[in-house]
């Protein structure tokens, strides 16, 4: 797959807000009230945790009261909106953008109720995750399955006289158990796309703490910056064992107050050093901001020294230098840290 | 005066007023009034013969002209066309035409969608009067070049199965060849051959084989991984005139990361195929990436040129691919002439006989995780190298770093995806000049803020390119030293063209929603 730029994930959520309910929400209004409305104040192209309607229209008042300008039905479109974009409901094709805009949007509850149907007529043939085997086709990868919205295709096709594993007819189904299991096979094709919420890290934890210890102390060299007693000293429990591994691995995109930010330091020739959080570097103009806020820029001449700091360096260093087993012990010595 | 006999006269008189439609002699020659595909010419070297811009005068260029497209399409990733003085290009379900001379929109064109990715569109194929676009929901679509209306429009794929179109069709002889997108599932990828006027299927070819005993097959376990097994055409291809081949490239395996159910080397995935154009039928393969488990597809520009090798003329092929290897290969053969890391890489554990890098078992993506360099960003991605016969450099946008593959699907038979990258950094990117002969770098621009634009060399022995924080750059093709640049407002978004109209040479890029035109003016 051709990977996408960090604001065109922006742009990707958006677009697949036109996958749920086409007919009565079009996204490029939608799209357009909330950069009309919004974009007066601020940049639309930030990314937030998903949020309940309630939060978003929390957040809608607050911003109203504000002088942000619209009409209810504008107000109304801009929370759909925000709540598609940032994924409020995830999973049964929610939030997918891939695949047609009309898409089976799976019902959770009926999906649940389906699983017992499944479990009870067709797991046997067709497998716990709809996969297939020797008895039973792939519904996963059926284009029948594919082409169905709701129950169209399949359940004409089961009524013709299906096998159920009971060995009843299938007329012992009723239209909901049949319209339930319809639910629940989607809902297998979606867990199986990219992204799906089903998916997560598995045991992590395969590593040998002491070897870890060893090479946190020795070779890895991090105690010149870090101290299993100080700086460290609770990290097990400070994060979930997927994210610690990630941070071990680099911890340059952890955000948040007080955590060290690369700086540049910026020194013009007669001119005292400037040090701040950079705002742009490029190899024509180097732009920071500096601790009480102040703009400043230069042309990147002969004369202008640039001097980046950055807290990070040593951690990317690491990534050329750390073995798979490294990574797996360090991660099963910092664990127990808690 | 009835219709007909109106257009019967118009017809007679069109020289007088100018020809629109492109003469196909044009797609035969090196780029120079117009650029009349997606790679400029069929060789895909992106190189322009004008020299009226060069290293010497280049700060002189100036603005000529900016045009904002209309409609909220997204940032432009299509490669325009140039033709008798008109520009070509697209978005998801927008196509536009735009005076080349004075940046005025002169028609638009807009495709109501029925769903699919809407990622980017790479740009428009023309001959004579008619245009040809895909479109995010499976569709491809011909328009009459002089007011955007449409001809017809066919079904190339299947948005219940999650494909979609995103891709510049090319046309060769009287066939026009496209490929298709989607890696969400498993399905097969394929690239096909279509009538120019009705938009029927001649022929098709499909990446993966589709049963047992066809070419390939001995490389997976089944006939049910094999159909299903993926090998998108997400690039459009380059062609060779004198020996009739077309060159395509392949994306990944499916399912992407978790791989355990498709031992073998998975042909025709990640690799460059020799088709007939005319047939689709296949001449040669060369796989870039055997059993591919870390989304690197192959499918970056397949760069032909003639030039000396170990003394001799040849004909060659050079690719520079996602997975970090440089590939030079004989292209009327397929033989390996070259293959070595432009970035320093940890997967493989050297190459094989034929020249494809022999993956190794212990970096592949892994239930507790395994630290992988390049990324899956790729050492490069889609956005176009190009090829200077002057300077004998290949130039690519390129990018070393390292993130987590992990295995999220435990199962023995899994599907889609089945695990993904996590984590790592970036460490360096940077424009790289690398020696076809011998696969040296010869020089390298460090970007502070990394890249995603395309790249065309020119023979005023220029390099036109985009950084990260949206300036469009010329250096110096020789020495990589940075000649001039122009702040845009948003980086740089698809490949620069250049062309020549009314004696002068101009420059066009997309940069977020806006084209840029710069020129040399004679007077
Ligand atoms: C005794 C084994 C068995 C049981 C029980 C069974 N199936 Fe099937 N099913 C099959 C087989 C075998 C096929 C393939 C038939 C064919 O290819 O003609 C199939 C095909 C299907 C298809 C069509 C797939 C396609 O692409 O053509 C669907 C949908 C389906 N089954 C759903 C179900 C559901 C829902 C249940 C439970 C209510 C169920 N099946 C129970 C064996 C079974
Ligand atoms: C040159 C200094 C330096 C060295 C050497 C170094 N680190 Fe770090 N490390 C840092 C900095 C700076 C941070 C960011 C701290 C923050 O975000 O609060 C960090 C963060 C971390 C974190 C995340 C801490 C948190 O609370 O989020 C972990 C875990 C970590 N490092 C592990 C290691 C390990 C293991 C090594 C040795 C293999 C190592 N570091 C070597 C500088 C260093």
């Amino acid at each position: 797959m051709q990977r996408l730029a960090p604001f065109l994930l922006l742009f990707a959520l958006f677009v697949g807000a036109a996958s749920a309910h086409a007919q009565e929400y079009n996204p490029e209004t939608a799209y357009s009230t909330f950069r009309k409305v919004c974009g007066v104040c601020h940049a639309t192209d930030f990314s937030m945790p998903p949020r309940s309607k309630d939060q978003w229209t929390q957040t809608i008042q607050k911003m109203q009261g504000l002088g942000a300008k619209g009409s209810p039905d504008e107000f109304a479109l801009i929370i759909e909106y925000l709540m598609r974009r940032e994924g409020s409901v995830k999973g049964g094709g929610r939030g997918v953008q891939a695949g047609s805009a009309d898409k089976h949007l799976v019902d959770f509850a009926a999906a649940e109720r389906g699983r017992k149907v499944w479990a009870a007529e067709c797991i046997n043939c067709h497998g716990t995750q709809a996969r297939g085997g020797p008895q039973g086709a792939n519904l996963v990868r059926s284009e029948m399955v594919l082409h169905d919205r709701y129950g169209s295709e399949i359940i004409p096709y089961l009524k013709k006289g299906h096998p159920l594993q009971s060995g009843h007819p299938i007329s012992s189904l009723t239209g909901e158990n049949l319209s339930d299991v319809v639910h629940f096979i989607h809902e297998q094709v979606y867990d199986t796309l990219r992204g799906s919420p089903i998916f997560h890290q598995q045991d992590l934890l395969t590593g040998d703490a002491k070897a870890g210890a060893a090479f946190f102390n020795g070779a890895g060299g991090c105690t010149a910056c870090h101290s299993v007693t100080g700086d460290l000293a609770k990290i097990g429990a400070k994060y979930d064992v997927p994210a610690l591994e990630l941070r071990i691995v680099s911890p340059r995109n952890a955000r948040g107050p007080n955590r060290p930010r690369v700086t540049i330091t910026v020194t013009a020739a007669g001119a005292p050093p400037v040090t701040g959080y950079p705002a742009a570097f490029d190899d024509f103009t180097v732009a920071l901001r500096d601790a009480q806020g102040v703009y400043h820029s230069w042309a990147r001449t002969p004369d202008v020294k640039v001097v980046k700091n950055d807290p990070f360096a040593a951690h990317d260093a690491l990534l050329d230098k750390y073995t798979d087993k490294d990574m797996h012990d360090l991660l099963a010595y910092l664990v127990t840290l808690k | 005066m009835t219709t007909r006999r109106f257009a019967f006269i118009l017809a007679l008189a069109a020289p007088l007023f100018g020809q629109v439609g492109l003469d196909p002699a044009k797609l035969l020659e090196q780029p120079t009034d117009t650029w009349p595909t997606y790679h400029g010419d069929y060789s895909g070297r992106r190189f322009s013969t004008l020299k009226q811009i060069n290293s010497s005068n280049v700060r002189t260029m100036t603005l000529a002209w900016m045009y904002h497209a209309s409609g909220n399409p997204g940032s432009i990733k299509a490669t325009p066309l140039e033709i008798n003085g008109i520009l070509y290009f697209a978005a998801p379900d927008h196509v536009w035409a735009v005076d080349a001379r004075n940046g005025r929109e002169i028609w638009t064109f807009k495709w109501t969608s029925k769903g699919g990715t809407h990622i980017g569109n790479r740009g428009v194929a023309v001959f004579h009067d008619w245009l040809y676009v895909e479109t995010p929901d499976c569709h491809l679509v011909s328009l009459n070049i002089k007011d955007g209306s449409q001809r017809w429009a066919v079904p190339i794929c299947d948005l219940d199965q999650f494909y979609y179109g995103s891709l510049a069709p090319t046309v060769v002889h009287d066939v026009l060849i496209t490929g298709v997108s989607g890696d969400d599932l498993d399905r097969p990828g394929y690239v096909s051959g279509y009538n120019l006027e009705t938009g029927a299927m001649k022929w098709r070819f499909y990446t993966v084989p589709q049963k047992k005993g066809d070419p390939g097959s001995e490389t997976w376990p089944n006939e049910e991984m094999m159909k299903h097994g993926g090998g998108m055409t997400w690039q459009p291809p380059t062609y060779d005139p004198a020996l009739n081949l077309l060159y395509i490239t392949t994306g990944n395996p499916q399912p992407v990361i978790a791989h355990k159910n498709r031992e073998g080397a998975n042909l025709f995935t990640a690799c460059v195929v020799a088709l007939n154009p005319d047939t689709g039928k296949m001449q040669w393969y060369f796989q870039a990436s055997p059993h591919d488990t870390h989304d690197w597809d192959a499918t970056q520009v397949p760069v032909l040129f003639d030039a000396d090798w170990e003394g001799q003329p040849r004909k060659m092929l050079a690719l520079a691919a996602r997975n970090g290897y440089f590939f030079v290969l004989d292209r009327a053969t397929g033989k390996n002439l070259l293959s070595t890391p432009y970035v320093k890489v940890n997967w493989a554990k050297g190459v094989d006989k034929n020249g494809s890098p022999i993956p190794d078992p212990a970096k592949m993506p892994q239930l507790d995780g395994s630290l992988v360099s390049p990324n899956q960003g790729g050492a490069t991605n889609w956005p176009p190298p190009t090829f200077s016969p002057q300077t004998g450099l290949f130039y690519v946008n390129a990018s070393r770093a390292y993130s987590v593959y992990y295995v999220f699907d435990p199962d023995a038979n899994p599907m889609g995806w089945g695990g993904i990258d996590e984590g790592g950094a970036t460490l360096e990117t940077m424009i790289e000049a690398i020696d076809y002969r011998t696969g040296k770098i010869r020089w390298v621009h460090p970007w502070q803020t990394g890249s995603r634009a395309g790249l065309m060399s020119t023979a005023g022995n220029l390099l036109f390119a985009g950084d990260g924080s949206n300036n469009v750059i010329a250096l110096d093709a020789t020495t990589g030293a940075i000649l001039w640049h122009a702040g845009l407002g948003s980086s740089v978004s698809n490949g620069p063209i250049s062309y020549e109209l009314d004696g002068e040479q101009y420059v066009v890029v997309g940069a977020g929603e806006t084209l840029w035109a710069f020129v040399m003016r004679s007077k």
